[in-house]
């Protein structure tokens, strides 16, 4: 029978299990993002990068292809742990770009609307619609980061043979660690200004000019103390540094890997808490 | 009745701050039964929302505890919020979704599969006036159609009890007039237990069967109703033009007592068993031209009154067995 015929009646059917049911939220906002058309342009483009690497590898892997070249550019052209990072670099700006476009629009809605207490009082914990944005962002970021570095990987791994996976396996493992070390950093920073600023392009802007921001501070630090540990509070520079550490590549000067790591662990807690602070579902005037 | 109570406080207080909201409330709500409505009324800054955010889990209690389907409100809560749908007093909504998007959402958030999220959000989309208006982005709606929208997320997922805050604000009298007959229908066909917090003596007399009053974090009355309004009956009240001095003297005939008000009007309280018919055949003995005779219909605002220390007692107390 029609719906609009039959009238309403109560829902008594078997529900859906507790643990999994936060993950409703991501899959209704991915339908909403990629309908966006800069958001799916802008993940188009990051796949270019990723397909001149597969030919590169393609390339590294047919010795015929390259006998005219001298046997310096042989050596060099190479994919090991420069190849990855250089890989990585380039997806992560994409990533960033990303994470500002469509970031802002995950929670800054949500308070402008008064929509958290709709989503609070069904069974959906502050933590667990938190993870469910940070699903959104993580998700819809590795689309163009550690996916694409995984399917050019085992790329690699099929036209170079077992013995390749073998010595290099950490080049991967390393790679995924990075890029969701990164969006990590990414999503919690697009979180955190979606949470403060209301106005969607603000947010955008908010989370690009964080980088920026923290970058000139350290360097600032840097100069006036004539110090280099100023580094570790520019989040850049400090997955730049736990990225080298796990690819095997020579790091920048300045503060390792350890400190980089602790000074990022240190920065996503700070934003976690900055969140928490605002999704509350009613505001309390005290 | 020994039936369990949809809400059962227990000396609970709730402190904002430095400031206490509720002072110790301790009662039982929705005592008669499911498919019943319990109103929440007092004047601005009484604790209502207060209550309600607290039962939803969304306020801890400094004291004292809160019991809603059984379930508390400071462990149970997950268990809770599936059997629940609230309606929220101000805009909440997600701007850029369509109506059937956002109700397919939110049910599919209680707990309820795709497919059968989807149907019923058409479903009840339909129900509450929207079907024709269901692909369009919940922004586009006016004032009366967000309202409707907001109680359809709030019964999409066919919870057992649907806490209700303000829903007829700000509606116009035919928008008003739907939404309580829609709560009306929530209770009395779906069996959905509803708690409506709302400061229209009106919506709460029409569609409530338990009424509880509060005042500055307490409640200052609680009374049920149904048995207001059946011990209502014996109050009449009778307007007549012509000489009434000898009415007072009369009503002992058929075992009523009465007051007079000034200007031929009068309050009577009538005997188990006697009509109106009685009345007319009274007056019609002392004749006097009846203009009009009718059971006390202001009850509610008479007891919200004496609540408010705005009124000494009710009118025709004293003259009650």
């Amino acid at each position: 029978m029609a719906v609009y015929k039959r009238g309403y009646r109560r829902y008594r059917g078997p529900l859906t299990g507790s643990w999994t049911r936060f993950m409703v939220l991501p899959r209704h906002a991915w339908g909403r993002l990629y309908q966006q058309r800069l958001v799916l342009m802008l993940t188009m483009l990051a796949m270019v990068w990723p397909l001149l690497c597969a030919g590169f590898i393609y390339l590294t892997n047919h010795v015929e292809l390259l006998q005219g070249l001298e046997p310096e550019f042989r050596q060099f052209i190479q994919v090991d742990g420069r190849f990855f990072s250089i890989f990585m670099y380039v997806q992560a700006g994409f990533a960033v770009f990303l994470a500002a476009l469509a970031g802002p629009g995950l929670i800054a809605p949500d308070l402008a609307n008064n929509a958290l207490p709709l989503y609070f009082s069904r069974p959906l914990t502050r933590w667990s619609y938190a993870l469910a944005r940070l699903m959104v962002l993580v998700g819809m970021l590795s689309v163009v980061t550690w996916v694409p570095g995984l399917i050019l990987f085992g790329l690699q791994v099929g036209l170079a043979g077992g013995w390749w996976f073998w010595s290099n396996w950490t080049l991967g493992a390393g790679m995924v660690a990075g890029f969701v070390l990164w969006l990590l950093v990414l999503s919690l920073v697009a979180m955190a200004s979606s949470a403060y600023v209301r106005w969607r392009v603000v947010a955008g802007a908010v989370s690009l000019a964080f980088f920026f921001i923290l970058t000139g501070v350290a360097e600032m630090i840097n100069n006036v103390f004539r110090v280099n540990w100023g580094h570790v509070i520019d989040p850049a520079w400090a997955v730049n540094q736990v990225w080298c550490a796990l690819l095997g590549v020579a790091p920048p000067e300045g503060p390792g890997a350890v400190p980089s790591a602790l000074a990022l662990a240190a920065i996503m807690v700070l934003l976690a808490a900055v969140i928490e602070r605002r999704l509350r579902p009613v505001e309390i005037v005290r | 009745m020994n039936t369990k109570p949809v809400v059962e406080l227990e000396n609970l207080k709730v402190r904002l701050g430095r400031r206490e909201i509720l002072h110790g409330i301790s009662c039982r709500l929705g005592v008669s039964g499911t498919g019943k409505a319990v109103g929440l009324l007092g004047p601005n800054g009484a604790g209502k929302s207060t209550l309600i955010l607290t039962l939803l889990g969304f306020l801890r209690p400094s004291a004292g505890s809160a019991r809603i389907l059984g379930l508390d409100c400071r462990r149970g809560m997950g268990a809770a919020r599936s059997r629940i749908g609230y309606m929220p007093e101000n805009d909440a909504f997600i701007g850029d979704m369509t109506a059937v998007a956002f109700l397919r959402q939110m049910a599919e958030l209680s707990g309820l599969p795709p497919k059968a999220a989807l149907e019923k959000a058409h479903e009840v989309l339909f129900h509450v006036g929207l079907g024709e208006a269901r692909y369009r982005e919940l922004r586009t709606y006016s004032y009366g159609m967000k309202q409707m929208a907001k109680l359809a997320q709030a019964i999409v997922h066919g919870p057992e009890l649907v806490v209700l805050d303000e829903p007829t604000n700000g509606l116009d009298p035919a928008a008003r007039r739907r939404m309580l007959k829609l709560v009306g229908e929530m209770k009395n066909e779906q069996g959905m237990s509803v708690l409506i917090c709302s400061h229209l003596l009106r919506d709460i007399e029409q569609v409530c069967d338990e009424a509880v009053i509060m005042k500055d974090g307490a409640i200052v009355h609680q009374c049920n109703l149904e048995e207001e309004r059946r011990s209502n009956r014996r109050f009449v009240e009778l307007e007549v033009t012509g000489d009434d001095g000898n009415l007072r003297a009369a009503l002992p005939e058929i075992g009523a007592e009465g007051v007079s008000e000034g200007g031929g009007r009068w309050r009577i309280v009538l005997p188990l068993g006697v009509e109106f018919e009685a009345v007319w055949a009274l007056a019609a003995r002392q004749n006097l031209l009846v203009r009009k005779l009718t059971h006390r219909r202001d009850t509610l605002e008479e007891i919200f009154l004496k609540a408010m220390g705005h009124l000494a007692h009710t009118p025709g107390e004293q003259l009650g067995t």
